[in-house]
């Protein structure tokens, strides 16, 4: 008898450290639990074709015999339910939790441990998943299936609510409903009131004179859910003065209660919206690999969302101005319209996931200080790039944890002398940064163990490559020997580096070529490291 | 040295009074009113108060005389194309360089008869763009070219006449004398497109031919001089 409680230890021990056991749980919460994933989204949707299906096959069976295809398929989709029950029975809570946690408390007490507690907490836990009304449809769900309970047929009903589970839609629609629940209790207790009244009230006219039709209680609140709701069917109809009074009385009011109904939910809907729409959008970044968040969408922030439109990389766009965010979105942009300063919508908007980098652009130093403090005590690794309008406050921005500061002025004023002393030669350069030529200006990393590494630049022959070296960037200070350094924020910029130079991993070089001769070249310096160093 | 007449007083056109050479150019502010100008002269700048919608207030800045360089830096874009139609109406050669804050404006600019529309936000935005895309290389050119180190792009034009004429751009890269790269010829011939040393094609220089080439001022100077020496000999 020790035996058992022995081996239930040891199971749990090592359900704790068994990442085979943690990966699967992983993938089978991802499958049905996850709202963020792609897999659930299938899941659901194999999910709500199945339903309907079965739920057309057994409205065909009402009258007319099963096929036999019927009958397997619906033992299929039984078999599905009940797997999909207990598969999100075992993902409510973690058993061996529990189990540890009392050990670890027997442990230390020093004293045996108490099974029977520990069983009663489980099926508790238990119990309280089944008890959760999404779990009570399921179970709900699987039961009409059972042909013998007649009754049970009816619940049929039930398997439709299933569909809750699987539309977002619907799901909202009830967690509308439970935003505004005491508006609806407030609504639900005055409408009681009313057909309590308007029940007792028509009985007591009515009854005696007119028993054929209000012959007892229940007629009497038929009649006045009927006409409280304006449904009227007219089968019951008042023929004393005062059933009638109490009819005009009950119409009247009921037409108050319905259209304060309607707006409860109207207005609900409307709050919602917002939400719905911010969701939609966080749904659509978790598609992407990595993206960048753009603070303020004011000029500058529509010129940069223009190029990274332009070379297809991905964005959102925070703004807390109505009008910016309006044109954000006319433009087609995601958006999101928020304080970009508060740290839940920068998190929410995946500062600490896939987000690359943030870019504080707004037209104001001060709002560009609290953003780029934010986001570098939100992720301390991120690139962050600010705007500062005024020359005074780019030191702060530095200082508040930006990776570059960007003047507007300032690289204007540059464009324009560079303009007026060699236009040509300026709009040459911008052209390769850009990739409006054919030629473009590209780093290519020394690995460790590659084919350049610890080789001099003369034995490259960049001219047989068709490329051509600018320099290279180093931190190594066995470089330092060289002429031409520039001096850059931790290295050094090794400008027309001579035939001799020596280089060493972790150099960069700075080459010009057509984009087919830089690609094919990283290609070969990639084949040629080794696996280790690749990592 | 080259004369620039600036109007309107901003950060932006002390900005680019600041990157640009002092040696090389002289300037005039044309401000607004007196404490403008009283700003601008504790710089160290020549200044004037009048009123550009007047041709003759123009005129006496220097404009169809000695100036070489307009900047229309006022904040809105109508003064900016009045002032650009005025200029260019007395002037044919004068280089006008505007400011636009509304992107639609810099057609007009442009037809008024600017040389180069600067939008600052529109910069703004590619540069933001290119540090995201391209750190390193920004980085690199920021610090050095684009900044206070002392590597410069340059274009140097060959004169007529030039030894140059008739040699193969093929040949000038092997020439490693100086402490330069050449990065590309335009071609005045073709229209003034960029052809960069390294492609395939040879290039046969021809006077008019402008060479762009990267590296410090000095040997830039030196090599300005060498042929310009060629020529005269």
């Amino acid at each position: 008898m020790k035996m058992l409680p022995q081996l239930i230890l040891a199971l749990v021990t090592f359900q704790q450290h068994s990442p085979t056991y943690k990966k699967t749980k992983q993938f089978f919460y991802n499958l049905l639990e996850d709202p963020d994933s792609r897999l659930k989204s299938r899941f659901d949707k194999v999910m709500i074709a199945s339903v309907l299906l079965s739920v057309f096959l057994l409205i065909d069976e009402v009258d007319k015999p099963a096929s036999s295809f019927e009958r397997w398929f619906e033992h299929l989709l039984i078999a599905l339910f009940i797997l999909e029950y207990v598969l999100r029975a075992w993902l409510y809570n973690d058993v061996h939790h529990i189990i540890l946690s009392h050990h670890a408390k027997a442990l230390y007490l020093n004293r045996p441990m108490q099974w029977g507690k520990v069983i009663k907490m489980i099926i508790a836990k238990k119990i309280e998943y089944m008890l959760t009304p999404l779990a009570l449809i399921d179970l709900l769900a699987i039961l009409p299936s059972f042909r013998s309970i007649t009754l049970l047929r009816a619940l049929l009903i039930f398997r439709l609510l299933k569909l809750f589970r699987y539309f977002k839609s619907l799901r909202l629609f009830a967690e509308v409903l439970e935003s505004k629940q005491f508006e609806l209790y407030t609504l639900v207790v005055f409408l009681s009131f009313l057909i309590f009244i308007g029940s007792v009230g028509i009985y007591f006219f009515e009854h005696p004179t007119n028993s054929q039709q209000v012959s007892d209680l229940f007629d009497a609140v038929y009649w006045s859910i009927i006409t409280v709701t304006s449904v009227g069917y007219g089968d019951i109809a008042p023929q004393t003065t005062g059933g009638r009074l109490v009819a005009i009385g009950l119409i009247l009011t009921g037409f108050g209660v319905l259209s304060f109904l309607i707006s409860i939910i109207v207005s609900a809907v409307n709050d919602k919206m917002h939400d719905l729409r911010e969701n939609s959008i966080y749904a659509e970044l978790q598609r992407y690999k990595s993206f960048v968040i753009i603070c303020g969408f004011g000029r500058v922030g529509q010129h940069i969302a223009k190029q990274l439109e332009k070379h297809n990389q991905h964005f959102i766009i925070i703004d807390n101005n109505e009008i910016n965010a309006m044109n954000a979105r006319r433009l087609g942009y995601l958006v999101i319209h928020a304080d970009a300063s508060k740290n839940e919508v920068l998190i929410n908007a995946g500062i600490k996931q896939k987000a690359s980098a943030v870019l504080c652009t707004t037209g104001d130093d001060v709002v560009n200080v609290y953003i780029t403090l934010t986001s570098r005590y939100l992720n301390s690794s991120i690139r962050i790039i600010s705007r500062a309008n005024h020359p005074q406050n780019v030191k702060k921005l530095y200082q508040a944890g930006a990776d570059n500061v960007i003047q507007p002025f300032e690289i204007a004023a540059l464009v324009v002398a560079q303009y007026i002393g060699k236009p040509v030669a300026f709009e040459a350069i911008l052209g390769v940064i850009r990739e409006e030529k054919q030629f473009i200006m590209e780093t290519l990393s020394v690995s460790a163990g590659s084919m350049i590494d610890g080789i001099t630049i003369a034995s490259l022959d960049f001219e047989r490559r068709k490329l051509m070296l600018i320099g290279v960037v180093s931190a190594n200070p066995a470089h330092r020997k060289h002429k031409n350094s520039y001096a850059l924020k931790n290295q050094h910029f090794y400008f027309k580096p001579p035939a001799f130079f020596l280089l060493q991993p972790g150099d960069l070089l700075v080459v010009l070529g057509r984009e087919i001769g830089i690609t094919y070249f990283r290609e070969q310096l990639k084949n040629s490291t080794p696996k280790e160093s690749k990592r | 040295m080259k004369r620039i007449a600036v109007f309107g007083y901003s950060i932006m056109s002390l900005e680019v009074i600041k990157q640009l050479n002092e040696e090389q150019y002289s300037y005039v502010f044309i401000v607004n009113d007196e404490a403008e100008a009283l700003l601008v002269a504790e710089q160290g700048f020549d200044t004037k108060i009048i009123d550009f919608r007047n041709d003759e207030a123009i005129k006496s800045v220097g404009i169809g005389e000695n100036i070489d360089i307009l900047f229309c830096f006022y904040p809105k874009d109508s003064d900016n194309v009045f002032l650009t139609i005025s200029a260019r109406a007395l002037d044919n050669e004068l280089t006008i360089i505007a400011i636009v804050d509304d992107p639609e404006s810099a057609e007009k600019l442009l037809a008024a008869g600017a040389n180069k529309i600067i939008d600052p936000y529109e910069i703004c935005g590619r540069k933001t763009h290119d540090m995201l895309a391209k750190p390193d290389i920004t980085d690199v050119l920021d610090n050095t070219v684009f900044g206070r180190h002392d590597l410069h792009i340059a274009q140097i034009e060959i004169p007529k006449n030039s030894a140059l004429e008739q040699t193969e751009t093929g040949a000038l890269l092997l020439a490693g004398t100086y402490n330069l790269i050449l990065i590309g010829v335009v071609d005045k011939v073709s229209g003034g497109t960029l052809h960069f040393v390294i492609d395939e094609k040879e290039h046969t220089l021809n006077s008019g031919d402008v060479l762009v080439v990267l590296g410090p001022a000095r040997d830039i100077k030196a090599f300005k001089e060498e042929i310009e020496a060629v020529t005269s000999a």
